[in-house]
């Protein structure tokens, strides 16, 4: 394992940040020194920060022309050794998913933060939304597999980031910090501690970047300068990188691979964090900024006497699916609520074999407990 | 001190409502406590409206918006009609008395504060009201400690501003001080 | 491919994908000239291409580092890994539906930033491995796939944009003048900056079929008599510059 101690570029202690600055510190602490990006609300200040605190800590800041060249230029730093990312949101998202499934067929690891506002189109800039997290699974063309994470406090901001540059280099993936307005303008207290646990990439001196005996293993990474006479192509290639274009064998080999070395550690990957699930007869299965909004209704309905619990999607890509199976088994019925139209809904129903209902909201405000807690007295 | 209290303050934009908000929540980390903290955006701020919200607790916060304010800072009228009906009972309202005619409310104190006036007067610099207002705020309802308040101000205001609004929070503090029990000075 | 060239190529590649003909082959074959006269190591080399047929020039064939990408964003995968190890000599080889159509947006602003990199544009006047569409170079009144009564459109003059734009080191040959060619790619290679250099490269089975030059070698000779150097159009008028493709460096190095 290429886990490792380092000391934090923050001084340990307590801060008072928004969300966009602490997913920047978290990033600037995990390793990032490459960013290019293309300013969108509400993201902006997420480089912003960036451009200044790479001064301080040594990294490369792009401006860019478009959100084409943002995630473009980043897989080429990556290729030439960097931790790099890139933030946006829903306008510059869609914009650079061509991109991602570049970087995905590549094996490119690399952090997207997407600070998600009220879509679609340019919809409600400054207002906030969820309606991100099926484009984030589904938003290139063909068949490949993503990590998308969603942080519900400024903390947490941090620490996705910094655990979105570690599962990007375990895994060589595309890795998306799935920020929320609400999140992203909130500030709140943040602990910085005085080290911080990054995945180095791995290395081997002349061993096939692009392939693995096993059907769902992650390839060693070399980078450009490194006299490996690299042959990187989004084109489908064998473990050498060379192109096979008519190949069927070389093409499924390829494509399976890269979702395999996801989906065969989904339950190291995927996340969750159970809430008063003990004796729940309704289920909440909340995520992001609604997750703060059903723990506090769930609380209040507890301290009135009713059975409710929380399960909260930290990981949404890979799904968690074995969680919520689990409660599925024990609850009566379970509560999707989301600032989108029912993206995780479908997902839930899915796997969960009881009564699922979805409360949805697309005003681009955010969810208010109450609205939880009618819905949750209404079937108790 | 109770272990969760909701503050807002709101005003026109340009009174420095949102510097207040982060000023005053990083003063309550100073003091160990969790803090969340929101604030006007995008179209809503250009609106001519400004607010900020900060919540200081004792423990984690789960609901980080402002569900009732135990304590409303308001230093415009328009601000002041929007929301001095969304402050919880037994709560107070700090008010900008030379900006502001107060409605009657029920279960609810109000404490003028001419702190425009007094930033114009004593401060030579209008901008310093936001200061005043918060110094006389929290002698009176006891929300982070003045060593904190002041340390925070200095790290959080650019050095050029930093003395008026330093000697802005003390003049408000004293002022407080003869507020205590009284109703507007 | 000459002999003394082949050590640049990757031993387990034996053929190119190009059709008879087609100038990207010679093209080929100059680049390599140029940093072999240069002496540049191909340690420290990145090829960056697009898609298209030009965008296999270097890729696989080239044994260096080489990045082939999407098509029209090579620019700004380059500046990517430039800016990140500016140890690496970056050189991006892409033809000019993917540079300046597609891609016309990240070429203007690397020349605008001055980006350190060395861009060849194998212009063929046409889209070539997608069967023959009209490109934005394409001339008034050629016929492509989707120009069938003749392209309306005027195209654009690379170098002049660009210029415009701020690039260091902007040239443009036919490769028909390989001397000149290889002289240019070398200059582009040491100056630190946006270089830029078109290179006029026939495409005889997509452009040279649809508009009767019925050989190869038609089109060589076609290319020969139209490119004329700078000094040369100096001294013709309106009427004879007519047809001609004016070849040459657009700026000395800047340094
Ligand atoms: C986003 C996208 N749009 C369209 C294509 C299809 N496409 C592949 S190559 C090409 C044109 C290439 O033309 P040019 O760059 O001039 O190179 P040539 O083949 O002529 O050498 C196009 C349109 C693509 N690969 N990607
Ligand atoms: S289609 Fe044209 S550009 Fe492509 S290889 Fe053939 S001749 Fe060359």
């Amino acid at each position: 394992m290429s886990f490792q101690e380092i000391k934090g570029t923050l001084p340990a202690g307590s801060y008072y940040f928004s969300g966009n600055e602490a997913v920047a510190e978290g990033a600037i602490a995990a390793g990032c020194r490459y960013y290019a990006g293309y300013p969108i609300t509400p993201s902006s200040e997420i480089m912003e920060r960036i451009a200044v605190r790479f001064k301080e800590v040594g990294g490369v800041f792009m401006q860019m022309e478009d959100e084409l060249a943002s995630i473009c230029s980043v897989i080429g730093a990556v290729w030439a050794g960097a931790k790099a990312m890139t933030a946006t949101s829903g306008p510059g998202f869609s914009l650079m998913q061509e991109a991602i499934g570049y970087a995905a067929i590549t094996e490119t690891p690399l952090v997207v933060v997407d600070i998600q506002r009220a879509g679609p189109g340019t919809g409600q800039a400054t207002r906030v939304g969820s309606g991100d997290y099926m484009q984030a699974k589904w938003g290139s063309h063909g068949d490949y597999q993503v990590i998308a994470l969603s942080p519900w406090s400024v903390q947490e901001m941090y620490e996705h980031s910094i655990e979105a540059f570690n599962l990007a280099e375990q895994y060589r993936v595309p890795v998306f910090v799935m920020g929320e307005e609400a999140v992203a303008h909130l500030r709140e207290r943040l602990e910085v501690q005085a080290t911080v646990r990054v995945f180095n990439r791995v290395k081997k001196h002349g061993t096939p970047p692009f392939g693995t005996d096993s059907m769902d293993g992650v390839p060693p990474m070399p980078a450009f300068g490194e006299g490996e006479r690299l042959l990187v192509t989004g084109s489908t290639h064998d473990e050498f990188g060379i192109r096979k274009t008519d190949d069927p064998r070389a093409h499924a080999r390829l494509v399976e691979r890269i979702n395999n070395k996801i989906l065969a550690n989904r339950g190291k990957i995927a996340n969750t964090e159970s809430w008063y699930l003990d004796g729940a007869e309704v289920v909440v299965v909340a995520y992001g900024f609604t997750a703060r909004s059903a723990l506090f209704a769930v609380e209040l309905l507890r301290k009135t006497g009713k059975r409710a619990g929380l399960l909260r999607l930290k990981t949404i890509w890979p799904f968690p699916e074995e969680a919520i199976r689990d409660v599925g088994r024990s609850a009566r019925k379970v509560l999707v609520p989301e600032m989108n139209r029912g993206q995780i809904l479908g997902e839930v129903m899915k796997y969960a074999r009881c009564e699922v209902s979805g409360l949805n909201q697309t005003n681009g405000e955010i969810i208010h407990p109450q609205r939880i807690v009618r819905e949750v007295e209404a079937v108790l | 001190m109770q272990e969760i209290r909701q503050v807002r303050l709101c005003g026109y934009g340009g009174q420095g409502v949102v510097l207040a908000g982060t000023i005053l929540g990083y003063a309550a980390i100073k003091d160990g406590k969790w803090v969340a903290g929101s604030s006007s955006y995008g179209a809503q701020a250009r609106g001519g409206y400004a607010r900020a919200d900060v919540i200081i607790s004792d423990r984690t916060i789960v609901f980080p918006h402002v569900i009732e304010a135990d304590i409303l800072i308001s230093m415009s009228q328009p601000a002041y009609d929007a929301y001095s009906g969304e402050v919880s009972p037994k709560g107070i309202i700090f008010y900008d008395s030379g900006m502001i005619s107060p409605k009657k409310l029920e279960c609810v104190e109000q404490v003028g504060v001419a702190a425009t006036s007094y930033a114009v007067k004593e401060i030579l610099q209008k901008q310093s009201a936001n200061m005043i207002i918060l110094g006389a705020c929290l002698r009176v309802a006891e929300v982070v400690t003045k060593s904190s308040f002041a340390a925070s101000i200095h790290e959080n205001v650019p050095e050029r501003f930093r003395e008026a609004n330093l000697k802005a929070f003390e003049l408000g503090w004293s002022l407080g001080e003869h507020l205590k029990g009284v109703q507007e000075v | 491919m000459a002999r003394d060239l082949e050590k640049y190529l990757r031993p387990e590649i034996k053929s190119t994908p190009f059709c008879p003909g087609c100038g990207h082959g010679i093209l080929m074959n100059l680049i390599l000239r140029a940093i072999d006269e240069l002496g540049e190591s191909m340690d420290k080399m990145l090829f960056v291409s697009g898609i298209g047929c030009a965008g296999w020039i270097p890729s696989p064939h080239f044994n260096a580092d080489t990045l082939h990408t999407l098509h029209g964003r090579a620019i700004a995968f380059a500046t990517g890994a430039k800016m990140f190890n500016p140890a690496l000599n970056v050189m991006v080889i892409s033809g000019d539906g993917d540079l300046a159509s597609i891609g016309g947006n990240h070429l203007i602003h690397a020349a605008r930033r001055d980006t350190d990199l060395t861009v060849i544009c194998a212009n063929n006047m046409i889209y070539g491995m997608t069967g023959g569409q009209t490109a934005s170079t394409t001339p008034l009144g050629s016929l492509s796939a989707t120009s069938p009564g003749g392209n309306i459109y005027r195209p654009f003059d690379l170098c002049q944009l660009v210029l415009g734009a701020g690039g260091s080191y902007v040239a443009r040959y036919s490769v028909t003048q390989p001397l000149s060619l290889v002289e240019a790619i070398k200059k582009a290679l040491k100056l630190n900056g946006f270089s830029f250099i078109e290179v006029l490269s026939p495409c005889p089975t997509q452009f040279g079929r649809r508009n009767q030059y019925d050989s190869p070698t038609e089109m060589i000779a076609l290319l020969l008599e139209r490119c004329i150097s700078k000094e040369e159009a100096e001294h013709l008028s309106e009427e004879d510059l007519r047809g001609k493709i004016i070849t040459g460096e657009f700026t000395g190095a800047r340094d």
